[in-house]
């Protein structure tokens, strides 16, 4: 095994546990709410901003911006903040358009996107222009005689408790129960005293916050944070939740490191890779979608008649 | 009104059988429809009378098992392609286009009786006209023949009738494809008694301006069980109970025990 | 609602006033918008137009009575209509600008037709226009710098070329439905811009530049346009041959929403699955709708490349595909006419309120989000049929 083939190995599984983040908001918010929020991508490339607003603020107060404890506590700020988004969305917008046709909810989240995008660029101060994120943790350690970057192993730790968390919430918990309840049936749910709108305000702050987690380490990763990530990423988390199968956690994390291995693969491969690695990607989608309309993972829908 | 023996086989299913998943939903069904027969479908929820009409209109494959359209096997046909062949349907839970006009809605189910294409509409509209000004025409006509008040709303979205309405454009709907079988799920629904007695007479007017057209109703209301059909079959857990005129069958007990219940027990009794 | 021939009879000469008013007052009006330097007029303008629309859906009387107009003057209305639109230019002045944005306001009037087949015929969210949009502008373009072909024969060419790619992308939705379907469109429209993007016959993200003028009968497009000694800017043919693009398109929308695939559409709409137990085949007609998409955006490609003379892959992304979306929604679904006083509201107001159109993207979203919200019927709602009239 060469070093180039490990290291692609790592970069592979980091790329996949970030898109994870992201995808397995989408799996879960369609779960629950049976609508596609397709602004999911762009509220957790939010949290990247949030967190340089709150560090500059901080550090403006400190006078110590660059301390490690000033930038954990940005990140944590950064992730609770844009769960509320989540949650103020779903309360603003997308709440009218439960009972509505499957197409204007999706229009209007397609549109959710493009204002969040743009309000980024016009009110953070210099929003059209990349801002630098500095790298969560810096550094080597030596595995198996290659080294590995401690930051892959951090991210791949935190998506992995994350994730673990979630599926431990959603398994074991009173909440985690009444999600379950409203995402199979909303009317049977409400007559067990369960408050459906409880349960999406719930479900919106968890699947916003963990797609901060996402958004932070994708800007730590690329070393920057610009408005327009959330093109890609979001388009690709989405992706990754199609592929798996919409509702199903498993599969979006599948879906997740398979196009993180293709994007890898194409990009270690293939001339000008990097160029070409949507039109991979999509190709993927269109192919799995083609064979197997629910995706991977996802139930078969029969529909009623 | 009781159906020749000799009339000729129309429709039939032979050891159809579903699985959904680990769940069997309908389990080696048969079943015969002759011309001009009424046949009702009884069963408690759950039992596989939609399964039943959902292979038939080819919306579910069946997992083994055949259906045939006059000795013509319908398997693997689409379900646009099955409409074409003289197979119509309602739904339990009405499906009009709600936001057309009731004429549309019944325009529409002229479509496999049309033919202008999208070249048609633009090069030859004349004709293209033509021809949908003739299916509005056959339209309304249909729609005075099921009924005067309907035809009086013909140009209200469809989504403003009332529940007794909707069902009758849903009839109308589905009779302007010139059906040979024409299939009602739960047509009284959600109706009261004098708006299943008015539903019946219509029911009862379509038959008679169309003695050769079969009919299979899915229904719970036994006022119409007991009095439409000309023989009921009873579905209990996707399988076949029994078949027969409605005073043989509600005489079985297991057919009493299953379905029918108390309540039915003393109405047949009294 | 009364039914039109229940109206009293007589009132022709009435009629043919209001078909002779009513194009001409819009006329002036747009005349007014197009020349309007200072924002507060712009705003003014646009109140009036507000009241214009309250007051008439106030009046549903006012409204059937101009209706019933058309309708029944038919032909007088399409003389008119044509008498208006040749004769508009005449009425700018001069101003190169104002025709300018009368060329682009048509060209994304043809576009917003085009969608409005899939979105508000039969509901299909198609986030690819934009990308159709540019494959008939780099198929003509590329088919004129190195074929030599002229405009006219890259004009169907491109539209064919565009057509066969909306087949294609149409293909999955023969298998998938709503959030996976647009999840189609959009990778379709983000596989597309990074192709011209990245290859080299596309000139990668610098373009195509040089594409030669249209010539007609010897008389280049770049020529002033001479008219019984009165010379109109050279845009002035481009808006000439926009116009009768948009009429062509109109023509095209109008016979297909009354006809039996407008209805099939439609149904599919309203209820796929009725729509197929009604006998109709729900996977052709969805293609279908993508393929006429697709060959109404190839034709407006090919007029914008030929007409600006450059084309780079950042004016066909997924933005394009949004704006396009935004006017048929604000315009309003399935009505021909609301879709096309969307695409000239939307495409003129950011150009007009110079101090927000920095703002252009942002607004577009904030009016799907307030019209799905309040108003998703959009400005004019869609009308029910009539036969034999």
């Amino acid at each position: 095994m060469s070093e180039l083939f490990f290291q692609q190995v790592v970069n592979w599984i980091t790329l996949g546990s970030i898109y994870a983040l992201i995808a397995v908001g989408f799996s879960l918010l369609f779960g629950v709410l049976n609508i596609i929020h397709f602004s999911h991508g762009d509220v957790s490339l939010l949290a990247p901003f949030f967190a340089l607003s709150v560090i500059s603020a901080l550090g403006s107060v400190l006078g110590d911006a660059g301390s490690f404890p000033v930038f954990l506590l940005g990140l944590v700020v950064a992730i609770a903040v844009t769960g509320c988004v989540g949650v103020l969305l779903d309360l603003v917008v997308i709440q009218r358009f439960r009972k509505a046709p499957a197409m204007m909810a999706l229009v209007a989240t397609v549109a959710l996107g493009i204002v969040l995008r743009e309000l980024i660029r016009h009110l953070f101060p210099n929003g059209s222009n990349p801002h630098a994120f500095p790298r969560l943790v810096d550094g080597d350690i030596v595995l198996a005689g290659f080294p590995v970057p401690l930051f892959s192993l951090a991210v791949v730790a935190v998506s992995t408790l994350s994730v673990g968390a979630l599926f431990f919430m959603l398994n074991n918990t009173r909440l985690g129960l009444h999600i379950k309840a409203v995402s199979q049936d909303r009317d049977a749910a409400r007559l067990m005293a369960i408050s459906p709108g409880r349960i999406f305000r719930a479900t919106f702050f968890v699947a916003s916050a963990i797609g901060a987690v996402g958004g932070l380490f994708f800007s730590s990763y690329a070393g920057m944070a610009r408005f327009d990530f959330s093109i890609d990423v979001g388009l690709i988390g989405f992706s990754a939740a199609v592929v798996g199968g919409l509702g199903s956690m498993p599969g979006a994390i599948i879906g997740s490191l398979m196009i993180a291995g293709l994007d890898t693969l194409v990009q270690a491969v293939v001339p000008n890779g990097a160029s070409y690695r949507l039109v991979f990607v999509f190709l993927l989608v269109i192919c799995v979608l083609v064979f197997r309309p629910s995706g991977l993972l996802g139930r078969t829908l029969v529909e009623k008649v | 009104m009781a159906v020749s023996s000799s009339a000729p086989l129309v429709l039939e299913g032979e050891n159809l059988t579903m699985r959904l998943g680990g769940l069997v939903a309908m389990a080696e069904v048969a079943f015969t429809l002759k011309r001009g027969e009424i046949l009702g479908i009884i069963g408690p929820n759950g039992a596989g009378k939609s399964t039943l009409l959902n292979i038939i209109t080819g919306i579910y494959i069946p997992s083994s098992g055949e259906v045939r359209l006059e000795g013509q096997r319908l398997n693997g046909v689409p379900a646009h392609k099955i409409v074409a062949r003289g197979i119509a349907r309602t739904f339990q839970s009405s499906r009009l286009f709600a936001d057309l006009s009731v004429l549309d809605n019944v325009v529409i189910g002229r479509h496999t009786h049309t033919k202008a294409g999208v070249f048609d509409a633009i090069f030859r509209r004349r004709r293209a006209k033509a021809e949908l000004e003739a299916a509005a025409a056959h339209a309304e006509d249909l729609l005075k023949s099921v009924s005067r008040g309907l035809h009086a709303q013909r140009h209200r979205p469809a989504g403003e009738l009332a529940q007794a309405d909707r069902r009758r454009l849903e009839i109308a709907r589905a009779l302007a494809t010139d059906p040979k079988v024409l299939l009602l799920d739960e047509p009284s629904s959600g109706m009261d008694d004098s708006d299943t007695d008015a539903l019946m007479d219509d029911i009862r007017a379509v038959c008679a301006q169309r003695p050769d057209l079969a009919l299979m109703i899915i229904e719970h209301d036994m006022r119409l069980v007991a009095s439409l059909p000309h023989r009921v079959m009873v579905l209990d857990y996707g399988q076949k109970l029994a078949d027969g005129p409605y005073e043989e069958i509600r005489k079985i007990p297991r057919v009493q025990e299953a379905y029918l219940g108390r309540k039915a027990t003393q109405h047949a009794g009294a | 609602m009364a039914h039109p021939s229940t109206q009293p009879s007589g009132n022709a000469l009435s009629a043919a006033f209001i078909v002779i008013a009513v194009p001409l007052i819009g006329a002036a009006f747009l005349r007014q918008f197009l020349l309007a330097e200072d924002w507060r007029l712009v705003l003014g303008l646009l109140a009036l137009f507000a009241v214009v629309l309250v007051v008439l859906e106030r009046l549903p009387a006012l409204e059937t009575r101009i209706e019933t107009a058309f309708a029944r003057q038919s032909r007088l209305a399409l003389l008119v209509g044509i008498v208006v639109v040749l004769g508009f230019p005449f009425a700018l002045g001069g101003n190169t600008y104002a025709l300018h944005l009368c060329v682009i306001s048509m060209l994304y009037a043809v576009l917003a037709l085009a969608l409005n087949f899939q979105l508000g015929s039969a509901n299909i969210p198609n986030f690819a226009t934009g990308a159709s949009y540019g494959i008939g502008a780099y198929a003509s373009a590329l088919l004129a710098l190195n074929f030599g072909v002229s405009f006219w024969l890259a004009l169907p060419a491109a539209a064919v070329v565009a057509t066969i790619f909306g087949f294609l992308l149409g293909i999955p939705s023969m298998r998938t439905r709503d959030s996976y379907l647009a999840l189609v469109t959009i990778a379709f429209g983000v596989v597309v811009h990074q192709l011209l993007n990245n290859l080299d016959f596309t000139g990668g993200p610098n373009g195509l530049v040089g594409i030669p003028v249209p010539e007609l009968f010897g008389h280049a497009f770049s020529d002033p346009l001479v008219v019984f000694g009165h010379a109109l800017p050279p845009q002035a043919n481009f808006y000439y041959l926009s116009a009768l693009l948009v009429f062509i398109s109109i023509v095209f929308a109008e016979r297909l929403h009354d006809s039996r695939v407008g209805l099939a559409w439609n149904a599919l709409r309203a209820d796929e699955l009725a729509a197929r137990c009604q006998g109709i085949n729900v996977t052709w007609y969805k293609v279908l709708a993508f393929a006429v998409d697709a060959f109404l955006a190839g034709f407006a490609g090919t007029i914008y490349a030929f007409y600006v003379g450059f084309i780079s892959p950042d004016n066909f992304t997924f933005l394009v595909s949004v704006t396009i979306m935004t006017m048929v929604i604000a315009g309003g679904m399935d009505n021909i006419l609301g879709v096309i006083v969307g695409a000239f509201l939307l495409t003129l107001l950011p150009e007009k309120l110079r101090a927000f159109s920095d703002y252009r993207i942002l607004f577009f979203g904030v009016t799907v989000i307030l019209f799905l919200m309040i108003r998703p019927q959009g400005l004019f709602p869609q009308r029910l049929r009539r036969y034999g009239d």
